[in-house]
């Protein structure tokens, strides 16, 4: 029989090496990868992008932006857009690097197949949205023309992608969503999110935990230096101004105010109270808001919260007819305006 | 109450004897359907009596439940009436037909690819405005559609009055009103899906209206455009407004002229797809694709949504208009009550432990006497007879034994020990199924389930898991939330199932319990069987976590959970479809992989190279492994052997041990399965193949922990269509096991030598 301890001591080693070797975050694996997203393609691509994006913001492009963006040294940037420039995918213009039109045509691709990859993360997986951005961060240089055309047929000729960025057709011109910053909104005007930044990945973390989405109107409510306060669809949040940064709004100067107002969730509601459903909150999407709507749940129904869950959260609402249980958190994202009874159809 | 069900029986009555009445056309054809005049796909929403109308009208049994989901196979039966044959496709049931997940997919494409002569939707006449939306849906899409409005005693029992004429009016089809379960309303149902076949009666169909008006004014342009192009369509505006959806299937279908097939002069047809190849024809398509495309980019919002609301507000306008309460409110609701009740703090947990305790016991004391009796039929009478008749005929010994020694003998094990359990527990979890009690069982542990990122009706599946493990798999298809789906089918195995309680049980009794006085031995022992399950079920919760925070954070989640009305259960036809669909079932495919099993012991224990058998040649080679687990080559060679089924790995032991050490008196000879007169003489059998109370509690965990039975990893690629899933959940428990027993067995070694 084997020494236990030896055998402990062994298994203990073979479990380490595996953790070394396969750990999510510094696992040899891991940082191949990594390493591999440091090639000299995948440089080039990110810089292709950083270029392109930077031209048509009309906030032209350094050395020293690009270094900071792709996260490499300036030496090391120096020798790539040589060889981009040997590649005819830049050239230099008044010390600046510029994009030819092939370099602006890759870029190109290379955008459309991020935002496509994001749409796609977004209506046909479970990923979080957090993870959106870092998928598509890698997918985008393994996808080839053919395999960005398929998927924008897949998917339906999508139009945005999740954060409100236009996804660029095939071939022609890269658009900006056209917003402007939301701190610019002065107090009570309204607006619209069209647009909210991905990165950098803390700031959208929380913005995502505000449950904020492009497609909800907004209202400044209060504005200082240190923080904004402001109404979108129905809920009132409180931002730092380098957050509320990356939120990009349309002006609406003449938007109906009475629709201006603080709502409740579905999920306020207790056993035997009706509500009537204002909308579905724009946080809500893929396949998650579409069942949500394939059940009812949709605009001006009304609904009554019938039974809670003797184990807590989950709670069961007669929806035209049928009764059906949704999670705490799913409830949260439908807004609803309380009937009394005497109100009920 | 009373009268209202009086006067349907009364209409039945008075039916029988209308010369209308075509009851006596009708014959029931089952899966007999070599030829057929017409196709009638049945859609419907989920839990809406759908499968009840399938065997109603074709006579098969498929198993119906109260449940959402239960059709995820398509189902084909037929029937014929007034010299037609028809041939009915049974469709999963779905809330929609926008092709958001795959069921949707089927549903919708067989609808408009398919080529049904008539689509019957199902519809609970209790939720009727919820199940009008897929009925608004279907009427989009093709003409030649009746409204199936069934349950509709139920809804006279919640006190709703129907009025299906006015229905049938605004809906422009035929709507019949029927209550499956017990045929009323059938007979009209066959003539109106007859009369719509045979173009007796021409639909009308009724078309959404509530579209906001941009979106209103796109769909009439482009339905203009596709009627000019392709004048045959019936369902033009449906194609604009997918159009506009930008569904891509639909574009391609165009393209191709697949939608050609619907022409509304074809009716019961079968032409072959006609290609747009003229090139006018395709040019036009091709012009409208572009202007759906451009028409897109200017609407400005979601087709979809926007779409999805224009449905419910007429449904629920017809519905309105198609319903009214009765004047006289029921008093007292008792679906409310027993609601109230089941889901309640105090008395929601407290009851469904006592029922599923009782339950439990019901199986495991009931089983008892029955597996004696089969024992006593299949292994004491019927095994020497066969012996002596292979005798008689003159049988070489080889072929007897591996024919009746091997394989006949190993399937009679398993059918005795596993017959009885299932006939007992899957009848009674049937009936509680059909009840609707479980979709509340669901809904109150969901909670918990969710802390591990799955679903509430994993509790169930778990359930079924603990009768049979194949069957729990079969029952994860309630589970309409891709990602949890696969959370509970992986971990399905952590849930004991009938074919492993019996080693738990004998073990803790002879190892465990035995260290204690009498009085406490029994307590004890089955306390260590309650905490091994408990064990198992912490390993469900933290394999789920995992699962869902790693290999299946991609998968889509969408919690939804129906909870139906309840029914009082059928209860001899629960008893008659539980025994086909899950009893019988689960044991012929038990039966199918026990039988290369048994040939395999039988194999192994004579077979021999050189002076030593296969068996005592793998166990020297599978003994070092054993060890390091705390247990031993004999017992790692069983599990091997009995990866078809899990009740024979005892009984492989005990042949094994005494093929190896030659004990005596006992067994049955080589390869042959045995069972041991009595406990007192297991234990000193056990302790001369050198079993301590390390290898005991080694096997036991073991036995919970390794990978499922062949008939469940066969059912998990058949559920889940995926060999890496099927690996996953083959090997991750296998891997998990053999990492426990590895720390029990050295942990335990170090504390004995230290101590």
């Amino acid at each position: 029989m084997p020494d236990p301890l030896a055998s402990l001591t062994l298994a203990l080693a073979i479990i380490l090496f595996l953790t070394v070797i396969f750990w999510p975050t510094f696992g040899l694996i891991n940082q191949w990868k990594r390493h591999q997203r440091t090639s000299i393609r995948v440089l080039t691509e990110d810089a292709l992008k950083h270029l392109y994006k930077a031209e048509v913001e009309g906030r032209g492009a350094t050395l020293q932006s690009i270094a900071g963006t792709l996260q490499i040294g300036i030496e090391r940037t120096t020798s790539l857009l040589a060889y981009m420039q040997r590649g005819g995918l830049v050239t230099w213009e008044e010390g600046r690097p510029q994009l030819t039109s092939v370099g602006r045509h890759y870029a190109l691709h290379i955008i459309r197949a991020h935002r496509l990859w994001e749409y796609q993360l977004a209506d046909q997986t479970g990923y979080g949205k957090t993870e959106w951005h870092a998928l598509a961060e890698h997918r985008e240089h393994e996808l080839t023309r053919d395999d960005v055309s398929e998927l924008s047929v897949k998917l339906g000729h999508p139009r945005y992608d999740p954060h409100g960025d236009p996804i660029p057709p095939a071939s022609g011109h890269l658009q900006t969503h056209g917003g402007k910053p939301l701190m610019t909104l002065a107090v009570n005007q309204t607006g619209h999110i069209i647009h909210i930044e991905d990165e950098p990945e803390t700031v959208f973390a929380q913005l995502v935990a505000e449950e904020l989405s492009p497609g909800m109107d907004v209202r400044v409510l209060d504005k200082t230096r240190e923080r904004i306060v402001f109404w979108a669809d129905g809920d009132e949040h409180i931002l730092a101004p380098m957050l509320a940064a990356n939120i990009s709004v349309v002006p609406l100067p003449n938007a109906d105010r009475s629709k201006f107002f603080n709502t409740e969730h579905l999920s306020d509601l207790k056993p035997g109270e009706q509500a009537r459903i204002l909308r579905l909150s724009h946080f809500c999407h893929g396949a998650e808001r579409r069942r949500l709507l394939d059940l009812g749940l949709t605009k001006g129904t009304v609904v009554e919260a019938e039974l809670a869950s003797a184990g807590g959260d989950t709670m069961a609402y007669r929806i035209r007819g049928a009764l059906i249980a949704l999670r705490s958190e799913q409830a949260r994202l439908i807004h609803i305006t309380r009937l009394r009874a005497a109100d009920a159809p | 109450m009373m009268k209202a069900d009086g006067n349907l029986l009364a209409t039945e009555a008075s039916c029988k004897s209308c010369p209308l009445y075509h009851a006596a056309h009708m014959k029931k054809l089952g899966v007999d359907m070599e030829d057929w005049d017409y196709v009638v796909a049945l859609a419907g929403n989920p839990n809406t009596g759908k499968s009840t109308v399938f065997n109603a009208l074709t006579g098969l049994h498929q198993h119906t439940g109260n449940w959402p989901g239960k059709t995820i196979a398509r189902a084909e039966g037929g029937y014929a009436y007034a010299n037609k044959r028809y041939k009915v496709v049974d469709l999963p049931g779905t809330y929609s037909l926008l092709a958001a997940s795959v069921d949707e997919e089927i549903a919708r494409d067989f609808v408009l690819f398919g080529q049904p002569t008539v689509t019957v939707v199902v519809v609970d006449a209790t939720r009727l405005q919820h199940n009008l939306n897929l009925v608004l849906q279907v009427l989009e899409i093709t003409d030649r559609v009746v409204v199936c409005l069934n349950l509709i005693d139920e809804a006279i029992r919640h006190g709703l009055r129907m009025d299906h004429r006015r229905l049938a009016r605004d809906l422009g089809v035929p709507v019949v009103p029927t209550v499956a379960r017990s045929g009323v309303g059938l007979a009209e149902l066959s003539r109106a899906i007859h009369e719509v076949a045979t173009g007796k009666i021409i639909c009308h169909p009724y078309r959404v209206q509530s579209e906001p008006p941009e979106l209103k004014q796109a769909i009439k342009t482009l339905t203009e455009k596709i009627e000019k192009a392709l004048p045959d369509l019936p369902n033009a505006r449906w194609i604009a407004l997918r159009l506009l959806d930008g569904d891509e299937r639909i574009a391609t279908a165009l393209r191709k002229g697949e939608l050609g097939d619907l022409r509304r002069s074809t009716v019961g047809e079968t032409d072959s797809p006609r290609p747009a190849d003229e090139p006018t024809e395709k040019a036009l398509v091709e012009e409208i694709l572009a202007s759906a495309q451009s028409r897109r980019s200017t609407i400005g919002y979601n087709v979809h949504e926007r779409y999805v609301e224009a449905i419910y507000t007429d449904a629920a306008r017809l519905a309105d208009r198609a319903v009214t309460l009765a004047d006289e409110k029921p008093r007292f609701d008792v679906d409310r009550a027993i609601d109230r009740l089941v889901t309640s703090r105090i008395w929601g947990f407290p009851l469904m432990i006592g029922l599923f305790a009782f339950i439990f016991w019901l199986t495991i004391s009931g089983a008892n006497i029955p597996s004696a009796w089969l024992s006593a039929l299949f292994i004491d009478t019927i095994c020497p007879m066969l012996r002596e008749g292979a005798a008689a005929v003159g049988l070489p010994w080889w072929l007897r034994g591996l024919l009746i020694d091997g394989m006949y003998l190993t399937v009679a094990w398993v059918v005795s020990v596993m017959l009885p359990p299932m006939a007992i527990f899957f009848p009674l979890f049937t009936l509680l199924e059909d009840f609707g009690y479980l979709p509340r069982v669901a809904f109150n542990l969901d909670n918990i389930f969710k802390k591990a990122g799955a679903h509430g009706k994993q509790a169930l599946s778990m359930m079924m898991c603990f009768g049979c493990n194949a069957a729990g798999i079969i029952a994860t298809r309630i589970i309409d939330s891709p990602r949890e789906r696969l959370i509970a089918i992986i971990t399905n195995n952590f849930a004991l199932c009938n074919g492993r309680w019996p080693t738990q049980i004998i073990l803790a009794t002879l190892f465990i319990g035995g260290l204690f006085p009498s009085p406490l031995a029994g307590l004890i022992s089955s306390a260590v069987v309650v905490g091994v399950t408990i064990l198992g079920v912490l390993l469900t919760f933290a394999v789920s976590w995992f699962l869902s925070r790693t290999l299946l954070k991609g998968e889509v989640s969408t919690f939804s959970l129906e909870l139906p009305p309840y029914r009082p259960p059928r209860f001899w036809q629960t008893i008659y479809t539980s025994m086909i669909d899950r009893t019988i079932f689960v044991l012929w495919r038990a039966v199918v992989f026990a039988l290369p099993a048994g040939a395999v012991i039988w194999l192994v224990a004579n077979v021999h190279i050189g002076n030593v058998s296969l068996a005592q040649y793998l166990i020297g080679f599978l003994d070092p492994f054993g060890i390091l687990l705390g247990m031993n080559g004999i017992i790692i060679l069983a599990f091997i052997i009995a990866i078809p089924a899990n009740e024979i790995v005892i009984p492989t032991v005990l042949m094994l041990i005494v093929l190896v050490t030659g004990a005596g008196d006992v067994g049955a000879g080589a390869g042959v399965l045995f069972e041991p007169e009595s406990e007192s003489t297991l234990k000193p059998l056990l302790a001369s193949g050198g079993w301590t109370l390390l290898t005991a509690i080694s096997v036991m965990i073991f036995s919970l922990v390794h990978n499922p039975c062949s008939t469940t990893i066969y059912t998990i690629y058949k559920e889940t269509g995926s060999v890496k899933w099927t690996a996953i959940a083959s090997l991750l428990p296998l891997v998990l096991g053999i990492v426990l027993t590895f720390f029990v067995a050295q942990l335990w070694r170090l504390l004995a030598e230290l101590g």
